[in-house]
Order: C-alpha cells, then structure tokens, then sequence
C-alpha cells in the first residue's frame, strides 16, 4: 500500500483547478492556489528564503503569520479564473501567472512587483506555459473565449490564435513527435484542436466540453470532460476511456508506481484520486480525499531531490506521494492480486457456464414445445419466459422528417419486428445528442405494439453512432430478449431536397477542386441522409444540388462543375462544416476559396460598432470611478474631522453624502458588470467570425486568414478585415 | 490489539439462500482444518475443507429442487454434526460424510422457511405457519398473522425449548408449544435471528435479532416477558442483515459478533462489555447469505467465512499471508490459475459452438428461442430514518444495464457506493412515463443501489428492467408498488391524546375487500387478512410521524388520523377502489379543527430546523471570507463563531437532507389544500399567498393563515 509521504491541512478553501507550484526563489518549490475573495496563498514551506522582507504596504503581498505559518497572501482583487507558474526568461525563477476575467497578471513573486499586467478583453480560462514551434523564448498561453494568446516576458503577445469555442483547457506536448512542442486546446464545442504554431493540425471530437488535457510520455496525452468521462489519446488514437459519474477535476501525468511510464493521475469531484495505466486504464492506485480534490501538481516539496505527486482538496488538505521503489511497484493497492487473479477468472468461468446453461435450457425448452405449434406456446410459457420464435429479426430504418407543428423536424428511427412479437422498450445510447448519455421511448401499455419509431434531433451536424437495445417479447412477459444493433447517423442528417422555386441564396463560397465529379457524388450521398440518391449531371461534367437545411430552413446549392465547386448558403457556418468536411475526405492538405457573405459582413460590422461603444462607455465609467473614490476619500476625511469637533451636523452631512456615492459607486459597478458582459459576447461574436472565415479555407490558407484578420482588427481596419475574409490572408 | 481480515476465494457454487451454510464443529478440545457444508439453488449440497489451500471436496449431491435451508442438528449431547436440508416441503439429513439418513416429506403446502433442529425436534416454518414435528410426528402448529422471516429455538431453563418468530410486522412472537406466550416489538422486521450463547452476565437465554434496516439487538427470552439489552443503530445507512455469528475470532479467549449485511459488509464487534464495540469491517460487495467462523484455512488463525447470494464462499482470515507482502504468486496458486485457464479455454470452445448453434436456429421458422429466467434478489424498502425508499437489486452475473420507468412523479437520489452511471431521459406524461432512466453498470457489477423519493397521494408502479451482461441478451421487468400512503410504516402504539380526524366508510363489502383496499393504499399490511371479526392496526408516517389507526369488519371502516392529508388520500382512493368493484360507499367524516395546529406543530420542529440550517449553510462561505481577512475572530457572535467551528457537519447535515424543505413545503401545502377540500372549497388559487408565508415562516403565523383564509 502505498502511503501518503506528506499530509498538511493549509486550512483554506482552495478553489478547483487553480492550483499551481513554482520555484518562485529560483529554488524552492511553492504551492500556490486561489482562494476565495479573488486572493491567491503561496505556502512556502521553507522558512530559510524570506519572500516577505520587501513586503511594503502598496504590494500585493501580506503576510499572515496568525493564521496558518507559511502562507503569505497575494491580492488580486478579482474573480481568479486560472494559475499558472513557469519561467519565461534567462532568469531561472518561477513567475506566478493568475487569470481573471479581464486580466492577466504575471508575477514575479520573490521580488514582489508585477513583470506584466496585461488586459485580456478574452477572459482568461486556462493557462499553460512551455515553448512552442518558430518561438525561441518560452511563452505563457492564456485559453479565453474563443482565443488564445501567448505572452512573451515583456507581456507581447507573440502567438494569437482564434479556436470555434471557449477554450476550456491547454497542454503542451510534442504531438508528431518533431521534437518541438504543439499545442492542444480543448474547448466547450467538444473539440480537442492541435496547433503547430499557429496552423492547426488535427482536430478531435469528444462528446462534451473539454475540460482538462494532460501532456504525457510520448505523443501521449490525457484528456477528460464535462460528463465524468477521462481518457487517454496517443495522437488521434484512443488508447481507453472510462466513464464515471462523477466528474474530473484535475488529471496530471505522472509515474507513480516507478515502472518508466508515466499514469494518469486523476482528482474526482467526489474526492477520490486514482492512477491509471496509461496504456490500458487500469487503476494502479487509488485514495480518497474528504472533500473533492481541486488540483494536481509535482515538485520537490521535501527537498530530497524528487518530484513528489502533490495533491490539493478543495478544503485545503494536501497529500504528497512519491514513487514506489521497485519491490512495491506491482502493488500499490492493499490487496491481494493472486486472490483478485482468482476471482477475476472464477468470475469469468462462471459467467461462460451460465450462457451455456441458457444454451442448453434454450434446447430443452426447444424440444418441450417441439410437437405444438408456435401460437400455442406463446400463451402458455411464452408470457412468462418470454419465448419468441428464433427467426424473429428486427428491421430498422432512418427517416428524416420536415417540421409538424408539434414537432420540430428530426430524424426517425423507425424499428419493427418480422412477426407477432412486440416491442416493450427501446434505449438508445449515444454520445452528444441526447442529455444524458442515452435516450429510452417507453410506450404506455395499450400503445404497445410490433414496430415503433425514435424521433432523434441531431444538435449538430456530426456523424453519431446509436447503440439500440430493443426489448422484444410478448405484450405482458416479465422477461424480453434484448436486441442490440448499431447504426451510424450520417453526419448531415436534417437536410431535405429544395423545393423547386427556392431562390439561389447570395452568399457564396468557391473553391478548386481537382477531384473527379464522382468522388464528391459519393461523398454526399454517404453523408447526407437523402432520400433519392444524387447522381452528376451531363455524364460526369457538372453537379447541381439543391438542399434545405432543416433546423434552419436555409437553403444550400452545391455546384461543381470540373475544378470548382461553389456553394452558396447564408449560413457561413454551415458553408464551412461542409468545406471542413469535404476537405478531410478528399485529402485536400491546403486550399484557399473566395468568399462573398454580405449578410455575415454586415453584421460582423454591427459587432465591430458596438465593441467601439462598449470599450468608450468602459473607459468613461472607469474615470467616474476613480473620481467618486476620490470624493469619498474627502468625504472621510471631512467626517472624521467633524466628528473630532464634535460637529455632529455636518458629521452626519458628510456621511449622508457618503451613503450617497456609495449608492452610485454600486450603480456604477452594476453597469460596469453589464456592459463587460456584452463586450465579453461582442468579443466572442467577431473572434467566432474570424474563425468562421477561416473555416472557409484548409491548411496554411487557414492560418493565413486567422493571422491576417487579427492583425486588421488590432490595427482597426475594418475595410482590410471584410477584404482577407472575401479573398483569404495571402 | 491490530485486527484485519483478508479476503480468500474459496469456492463458488449456484446463487444461496439466507442461512444456506454451515461451519461443521470441531470435536471438543480438537483444533483441526473443519469442514464446511452448504446448499444452492441447483439443489447441491456440498462439503468441503481446504487442505493446504487446496479446495477439497468431500461430498457433493446431484442438482435437484433448490435448497432453501441449512441446519445442524444432532442427538442431544452429542456433537451437532449432522446436516438438515431443506428444499420444497421436504427435510433431508445428511451425515457429514454424505449419506442420506432422513428423507422426510413435511404437511406443510408451501415452502420451508425457517428451520431449527433440537435432539429429535424437527421445528420448521411457513409463510406464515410454525410446524413442530418430534420424530417425524407433526406435534405443534402455530398460525402467524404476518410473515414470518425466520424463527429459532431458544433453550429454556430445563429441557424446554422456546420458539422464537421473527414476524414481518416488527415483532417477535415467542412460542411454547402450540401457544403464544408473548409478543415483543423490535425497531424493524427482524431478518434473521441467532442464539447469543455466550458469558455475557445476561445469562443464557439470549437472541440476537438483525433487521432489513440493518439494526442489530440483544434480547433476553424468559417465559413471561422479553429483556431488551442493548440495540446497534444503522447510523451509517448500511444494508439489513442477513445473517449473526458469535465466534472468538481474534484468539483473545471471548467470542466476538460477526455481522453480516446484504451490501457485502462483514462487521466483527467485541462484546465483552455492555454495548457492543466495532473491531473490524471488511466489504466483499456482494450481499451475503450466511455467514459462520471457524478454522479453515489455517490451524492456528480462525477464518470468518461468508457465503454470498451469487454464490461464492469466501474466507476472511485474520492470518497475514507472506506472499501478499511480497507479492509473489504462490505455486499452489499458480496451479489453481492453471486449471482455472483450462477450464475456461474449454468452456470458451464450447460456448462458441453453441452460440453458433443456437445462431443457426433463427434461420429455421420452427425453432424457438427461450432463455432461462435468472433469479434477481431485490428488495424495495422504506427507510424510516431520512423516509426515502431502497431499491437494490443483485443478480447472479454481472449486470450490464437497468431501465427505471414509472408512471408516476419521484425522485431518484445518488447512492454513495454505486458506481453505475445514470442518465435521465426525457419523458412525456401523456405515455404515462414520469421517469425514464438508464443505470449502466461499470464491469463486474452484481448489485445495484438505488434511492427513491415518493410523494404520498401520488401512487404508481415503479418498473425496472434489469440486463446482464450475458448472452443471449435477456432483460428482466420487476415491479414495485408505490402505494398511496408510501411513507407510511406498521407501528404498535399510538398516542391515543391527539386529535384525530375520522373518517368512516361502511357498504356491503366483506372483510377480505376492505383488508385488500387497505393493504393497496398501505406498506407493510400481511397479503393474508389476519382472523378476527374486527381488525385494529395502527400505523405512523416516517416523515411526519404523525399516525393512522385503521379499524375494519365487514361492512365499515374506520380510518383516524392526526393528519388531514392521510384521510383525504384514503378518501380519495378508496372510493375509486370501490368504484371500480361497483360498491356504493356511505362516506362521513369527521373533521377536527385541533388536528391542523397539531400537524403544523408536528411540522414546525422539523421546519424550522431546516430552514436554521439553510441560512447557516448560507453564511458559511462568507463567514469562512471574513475569518481569512480577520486575524481574531473574537468580534463576532457566538452563533457566527458556532457556525464556523461547525461549518463541516453543517455542510455534511444539509448535503444528506437534499430537498427536504421543498418536501416539507409540498406536506404543508397538502395539508392546506386538503382542509378546505373536506369543506368544499378549492384554495389552489391561495397557494401564492400560502407560500410567501412559508418564506416568511413563523409557526404561528402559519397557524393563523389556515385560520383565517377558512372564510
């Protein structure tokens, strides 16, 4: 069994997944963690380095002797929303960096002074720090709404990159194994996008939010999300996941039984901790904490020169492992394997005996009832075993329904049986379209019949794959046979032919394609759910399809004639599923289209407008704050005054005033709140649009349009941003 | 002294019944490997001892009917060595080395229960029917009027032996003969029953009763009146009891008290003085079916060894093995691994033929396609404690998913040690489903928890569909009950000072109807109509406490209780029962004003100590804020400085109780309703006004409220 080395009770709340450690001296390693009123504590266990000498009264830092020893506070003021810690320049001590909602702070925590304070209209969402490719110094990334900015020492941001959602967390890890270092986001659209530099390379779709991502051995990587699943990827390849129902807060890489790998090391919502295999998902080692865990880290926080796993519960507990030396590797857990060996494999004996007792009862009750015929024994012994005949099958088939008004349009999953027997039940399981992980159509018991049908509403267009388990019997059995099949939904579901008269949308991509017709026939008709099959025109020379999108009622034309295809939609997003997705089938690596969306434009515009507003009605708010501070400080001032006087009048004037502009002072910050909301879904509004844009493109034409849109939009120029969105960024 | 219990496989054989397996005893003063005997559901009696850790079988008998049942018995003062089975009607005995000596066919119609032997006493019990044979004839007979869960004999002074019954009804009803010498209640349905024959200064007529709940006690049996010595709480909401051993299991010279639960806990208490103290606890996750100690698998160290519901008999011993520590794999073992690989390639190629075979049969249209019902050991019970009810259901494989459906609204509660994960599916009521959702089990899970939240008046069946994970993929549809009066429990004394509410019911409807109407609108009410012209039970609500008190003969009813809203539901059922059969009822009722006070005093203890609660938990964080700014805390109220010395078990208290309040809102706001329902008016309109007075709360306010908005 393997025993904390360390236990500390830091008596502080500390907040989940904003732990981090650092060398804030250069050699000891701190813990630093946020805590609750916007206030970061760094425990520095070492009292030999005195951090607190500079202390003054105008730095962050407070000491805090009376409450715990070894904790010294920083103020940040704010909502913490990240922590990091890295070193960023020739200077080998750590800096603390700290995220908030509109800034982000890093801090060079020995000296006591700010390195850079940099706005982040963004937010900042998660942190992480290393070296990337075509960048010689180490940056600090900061994951925000939809971006994703990388600081240099001096607070430059050198690398800037938009992604389609919120980014929710970031790793470094050398994903082709170049032996530079990618970047990998995992952001709340279910995406894990991985950038070399600023050009993305691959794209991996999970089932939820991404929520933590774990740099590994290799090209390894640990990830995990919002409903309770973590895993592990070696690149796009999934080694193994496992599902709980409780939900990951913090995975860390590291080699805890002392083999050379590296497990996965994860703390649950529930307080549990376990270590998985890397390779498989076993568990290795588990523990369990009073209260959920909130962060992950190593460092060498007893000083004899290995890194310990540390970790932190949200109510301040914090446990220290380290390695197990070999003779204990095997066997972390109290228990005993030759036993769990045997168990394991009687278990698995006695389930094999168990189908072949079902096998052979199945022979028995065959012959029972072998001179009867079938209609017979369906009422005798059929209700209560549930005897069905053995040719029953079930069929099944999707049908895409356009909108009742009862019901919106949806996909049908329509599922009967051959003969008399009836269906009690269905469940499907599937990833990311239901709210849960699986759906149930119970019909009530006089509804019950042989065939029913599944309405499916597809939230996105992605390919999913249904696993339908059908209960089939008799209308009042206690016992079913369950049917298990697998179908996959293409991945455009809800679209429909277009009417005849629909008008030709204005909005319109283009774009080269040396493919043969045929190619991109077969591609529709394997990922549109279509119900006439779509075949070229004029034998292999042109393609004309006219499709409506259901869920939005947009039409789309798909025109190709040899060496273009050019659709026209208003939906910008759609437009570029479909170029995305085209694209990655067709093996398509770089490829640059022009673009021509009015109505997108116009309202990219809008946006642009009201973020000028927003920041002029900040910047002014932010003014009558400092003036009302001032005032208040006078105000006390003058009270104080009149009260040494014993001047009760205009004491009691100048407080009243003071009630006054305090009043205001929280109208202000009220509307302050409001109007940096707005900004915040502003600024998400045009980074999604640059993303869009770039969806539009593949490969390095991509990048090019996301670099060159942001640089516009940092110089202002509108005009030049609409043109790289219509042409690209070359 | 360090005690711990490891975890040995030592056999596996078909799912078992509770007390389904002995430890054979060992000759006086012999200390000798024993022999352990037990019977499954395939009808096999198997007895075995380990040799070395080696498994050896000394005799086993062909499958037959399943065994329910497993005794020790012999002449008196002899060693009791010889085996008693049961199965059906019909009592088999076995010498310990496997021959047949007893093949006796009992009178009884349905299946044995209990069984107990003493010398050539043959005691055994029914449903609901004590039987007593001396020598093959039937020599006593007593009738139960409620279930009987298990009975034992308890020694009396002379050669006498007292029948004890563990009855359904929360009683245990002591027998003489064929005559009732007295009845004494215990806290719950007593489960299982075991003789606690050990020096403890409460001499030696003592009985040790373990209950669904999970709360163990001592009771001294005299002839004329029952002791109760001491009582363990299940205040860590673990599963009832199966089964109660007494054996000196740690070598200290007195014997200890081996608990066993049916979520797998093995609990061993040292009972050397007065109230019990727990040692030891180990989990095997699997409910256990009987357990007994003895020297197993080491001379020196005595095993606890358990048989659990799927079937396998486990050791836990308290020797420390070398080789777990240093972790090697014995050869023994490494040769048990062998044949165990073996046989599973051998099964494997078998299991793939027929699977084939059985494949190739859906092509023919003659063919038909049956699997065997799997036996699924569950149990829906109310816990009385947080009145929520258990769900568990354990099967014999591994579980691969469970369906929950029910027509009507409740709530399902995350169990602690589940690890399956759920998913809620939408559903509509208009195809009757309130909740729709899937439990799918991680691997290797046998047992499946679940807690259910009823509202009373709200009544339905709760269906569940259970899959395992084997082939050919079957599924399982149980069905539970959850009557109109869910939460309500049996008790045997009611407080005869409150006011009551009446309500009486009479028409041409017999005893056996209005006993059927009852027990369709109550828990815990026999199946069977008790004898008797008039029938009295009482019962009492586990969340409000307050009571009913039926009272019944042909032709009327009478229903009291302190609680309009009891009345009201049985009201409204009834008559829709009644309806259905076309009985025209003559309903009157009699209301009592005192009774609404009343009830809003019952609640008010239990309001007001959540909404305190609430505002506590509330000011927790903050408060914690302020003490991390404040170096000295001395500034602040003694209630504010309780709140943060306290803040854990606070959290903890208001994190056990979810939706309390609201169910408390929902039980006023009934109670409202209901009151001017009895007076023909609907307030639903008020219900606004009745909850911004809640929000307000202040009992007499309340009170006032149901005063004034009578006009």
């Amino acid at each position: 069994m393997l025993a904390p080395l360390f236990t500390l009770k830091l008596k502080q709340k500390i907040l989940p997944r904003r732990v981090t450690i650092g060398k804030f001296d250069g050699v000891n390693p701190n813990l630093a963690c946020a805590t609750a009123a916007g206030k970061v504590f760094i425990h520095n266990p070492f009292s030999g380095s005195q951090m607190s000498q500079s202390a003054t009264s105008m730095s962050r830092l407070v000491t805090s002797e009376d409450l715990v020893p070894d904790l010294y506070y920083l103020n940040i003021g704010q909502q913490i929303s990240a922590m990091g810690a890295g070193c960023l320049g020739a200077d080998t001590k750590d800096v603390l960096f700290v995220g908030s909602q509109t800034h982000f702070l890093a801090y060079d925590v020995h000296n006591n002074s700010d390195l850079f304070y940099r706005e982040c209209p963004d937010g900042v969402n998660t942190i992480a720090h290393g070296y990337i490719a075509d960048c010689n110094v180490p940056l600090v990334f900061a994951g925000g709404n939809c971006s994703i900015s990388g600081f240099a020492e001096d607070g430059e941001d050198k690398f800037w990159t938009v992604t389609g959602d919120n980014v929710c967390s970031l790793a470094l890890l050398d994903y082709n194994q170049d032996n530079v270092n990618e970047l990998v986001v995992g952001s709340e659209d279910y995406e894990i996008r991985v950038f070399h530099s600023d050009e993305m390379i691959a794209e991996i779709t999970e089932t939820e939010s991404v929520t933590c991502l774990a740099a590994m051995n290799g090209s390894k990587f640990g990830y995990a999300l919002a409903n309770g699943t973590v895993g592990v990827y070696d690149r796009n390849n999934r080694f193994w996941r496992i599902k709980s129902k409780n939900q990951a807060v913090s995975i860390f890489s590291y080699d805890l039984n002392g083999d050379g790998v590296d497990e996965l090391i994860t703390g649950w919502s529930s307080g549990k901790l376990d270590a998985r295999s890397s390779h498989n998902g076993e568990v290795v080692f588990k523990d369990n904490f009073a209260s959920a865990v909130a962060g992950i880290v190593e460092g060498d926080y007893r000083r004899d020169g290995t890194k310990q796993l540390i970790t932190c519960s949200v109510d301040g507990e914090v446990r220290g492992y380290s390695p197990a030396n070999k003779d204990t590797s095997h066997n972390l857990m109290d228990n005993d394997q030759e036993q769990d060996l045997i168990r394991e494999l009687s278990q698995r004996k006695n389930n094999l005996l168990l189908e072949l007792k079902n096998y052979s009862e199945n022979t028995k009750a065959g012959k029972e009832v072998g001179g009867l015929k079938l209609s017979a024994t369906t009422d005798v012994d059929g209700q209560h075993m549930g005897i069905i005949p053995a040719n029953t099958q079930l069929q099944t088939s999707l049908q895409v329904t356009t909108e009742t008004e009862s019901m919106p349009s949806h996909v049908q999953l329509l599922i009967n049986t051959t003969n008399s027997t009836v269906i009690k039940a269905v469940m499907i399981f599937a990833e990311g379209i239901f709210n849960g992980e699986s759906h149930v159509v119970h019909p009530p018991t006089n509804g019950i019949t042989s065939a029913l049908s599944v309405p499916i509403f597809p939230p996105k267009d992605v390919p999913i794959d249904l696993h339908v388990k059908t209960f089939v019997g008799h209308k009042n059995s206690s016992q079913y046979h369950v049917f298990e099949l697998s179908r996959q939904l293409p991945r455009f579901t809800l679209y429909v032919q277009a009417p005849p008269n629909t008008q030709q949308p204005r909005s319109f991509v283009s774009f080269p394609v040396n493919e043969r017709i045929n190619r991109v026939v077969m591609w529709i008709n394997q990922n549109f759910l279509l119900d006439e099959e779509v075949c070229a025109i004029a034998a292999d020379t042109e393609l004309d399809l006219r499709l409506m999108a259901l869920r939005t009622g947009c039409p789309i034309f798909l025109h190709m004639v040899p060496g273009t295809i050019t659709i026209h939609c208003e939906d910008i997003d759609l437009v570029g599923d479909i170029v995305q997705a085209l694209a990655a089938s067709l093996n398509i690596e770089n490829m640059s289209s022009t673009a021509n969306f009015p109505e997108f434009i116009e309202k990219l515009k809008e946006v642009l407008v009201k973020v000028d507003e927003f920041h002029n009605v900040r910047q002014k708010l932010t003014a009558e704050m400092a003036d009302h501070s001032n005032l208040i400080r006078s105000l006390v001032v003058r009270a104080e005054d009149a009260r040494l006087m014993n001047d009760m009048n205009s004491m009691k004037q100048s407080y009243l005033k003071l009630y006054d502009l305090n009043r205001d002072l929280v109208n202000g910050y009220n509307i302050r709140c409001n109007n940096h909301s707005e900004l915040l879904a502003c600024l998400k509004i045009v980074n999604q649009g640059i993303q869009k844009a770039g969806r539009l493109r593949v490969g390095r034409p991509k990048t090019q349009v996301v670099t060159a849109c942001r640089n516009a939009i940092k110089q202002g120029d509108v005009e030049k941003l609409f043109k790289i969105i219509e042409c690209g960024g070359a | 002294m360090e005690f711990h219990l490891s975890r040995i496989d030592l056999m596996t054989v078909g799912s078992t019944s509770l007390k389904s397996m002995k430890v054979l005893p060992n000759p006086p003063g012999k200390k000798i490997a024993q022999r352990i005997a037990l019977g499954d559901h395939n009808g096999v009696l198997t007895c075995f001892q380990m040799k070395r850790s080696d498994t050896v079988v000394d005799f086993k008998t062909l499958p037959g009917p399943r065994i329910e049942r497993l005794e020790l018995g012999g002449a008196i003062g002899s060693l009791q060595e010889k085996i008693f089975i049961s199965s059906g009607s019909e009592v088999r005995g076995f010498t310990k080395r496997g021959k047949q000596f007893l093949m006796f066919e009992t009178n009884l119609s349905d299946t044995i229960k209990s069984m107990f032997i003493s010398g050539p006493n043959l005691h055994i019990t029914g449903q609901y029917i004590y039987n007593m044979y001396h020598n093959c004839q039937d020599t006593h007979f007593y009738l139960s009027c409620d279930k009987i869960n298990d009975m034992i004999g308890i020694p009396g002074s002379g050669k006498e032996i007292f029948p004890v019954l563990g009855c359904q009804d929360r009683v245990l009803r002591v027998l003489s003969g064929s005559e009732l010498l007295y009845e004494a209640e215990v806290p719950g349905a007593p489960e299982t029953l075991a003789l606690f024959d050990v020096m403890s200064g409460f001499g030696h007529n003592n009985l040790i009763y373990g209950t669904k709940d999970g709360i163990i006690g001592l009771c001294t049996v005299n002839k004329d009146n029952p002791c109760h010595r001491w009582e363990i709480a299940n205040s860590n909401n673990l599963g009832g009891i199966t089964a109660i051993e007494t054996y000196d299991v740690n070598n200290d010279g007195v014997s200890e008290l081996i608990i066993a639960r049916d979520d797998g806990t093995v609990e061993v208490y040292s009972i050397t003085e007065g109230q019990p103290k727990l040692i030891t606890s180990k989990n095997v996750s699997e409910s256990i079916t009987s357990v007994g100690a003895g020297l197993i698998t080491s001379p020196t160290h005595p095993d606890v060894v358990v048989a659990t519901y799927p079937g396998h008999v486990i050791s836990l011993t308290s020797e420390v093995k070398s080789h777990v520590a240093q972790n090697v794999i014995s050869p023994s073992a490494r040769s048990k691994l062998d044949d165990l690989k073996k046989d599973i390639e051998e099964l494997k190629r078998q299991v793939l033929a027929e699977r084939e075979k059985y494949q190739k049969s859906a092509g023919s249209d003659s063919a038909i396609s049956a699997v065997v019902k799997f036996h699924v050991n569950d149990k829906f019970t109310l816990n009385p404690v947080d009145a929520n009810y258990l769900l568990s259901i354990e099967i014999q494989m591994p579980i691969e998913n469970v369906l929950l459906q029910c027509d009507v609204p409740i709530d399902l509660l995350d169990v602690e040690r589940n690890s399956a994960v759920v998913s809620h599916s939408a559903c509509d009521p208009e195809d009757k489903n309130y909740l729709l959702a899937t439990y799918r089990c991680q691997a290797n899970t046998t047992r499946l928890d679940v807690k259910v939240r009823s509202i009373e008046g709200q009544y339905g069946t709760l269906q569940v569909y259970i899959t395992p994970r084997i082939q050919p993929k079957t599924c399982q549809l149980r069905q539970y009950q959850i009557k109109p009066l869910s939460l309500h429990r049996r008790t045997h004394i009611i407080d005869g000072e409150r006011p009551m509410n009446a309500l009486k019911l009479s028409g041409s409807f017999s005893l056996g109807e209005v006993h059927s109407w009852i027990g369709y609108c109550i828990p815990e009410v026999p199946d069977k109509c008790p004898s008797g012209e008039t029938i009295t039970m009482f019962f009492q609500s586990t969340f409000l406490d307050t009571q009913l008190e039926c009272n019944y003969r042909q032709g009327s009813v009478e229903f009291k209780s302190d609680n309009i809203s009891t009345i009201s539901i049985l009201k409204d059922v009834i008559t829709k029962l009644a309806t259905q059969k076309k009985i025209a009822l003559n309903i009157t009722y009699e209301l009592c004003e005192d009774s609404i006070p009343h009830s809003l005093r019952l609640i008010h203890p239990k309001l007001d100590e959540q909404l305190l609660l609430a505002k506590k938990v509330q000011l927790i964080d903050a408060l914690k804020e302020l003490s991390m700014h404040e170096p000295n805390l001395d500034f602040l109220s003694p209630e504010y400085k309780d709140i943060i010395q306290n803040a854990e078990k606070l959290q903890a208290a208001f994190k056990l109780q979810p939706c309390h309040l609201e169910r408390l809102y929902g039980m006023i706001t009934d109670l409202y309703i209901d009151k001017f329902k009895f007076k023909g008016l609907n307030v639903k309109s008020k219900v606004p006004m009745l909850l911004e007075v809640l929000d307000n709360y202040e009992l007499e306010t309340l009170i006032d409220f149901f005063e004034i908005s009578a006009v």
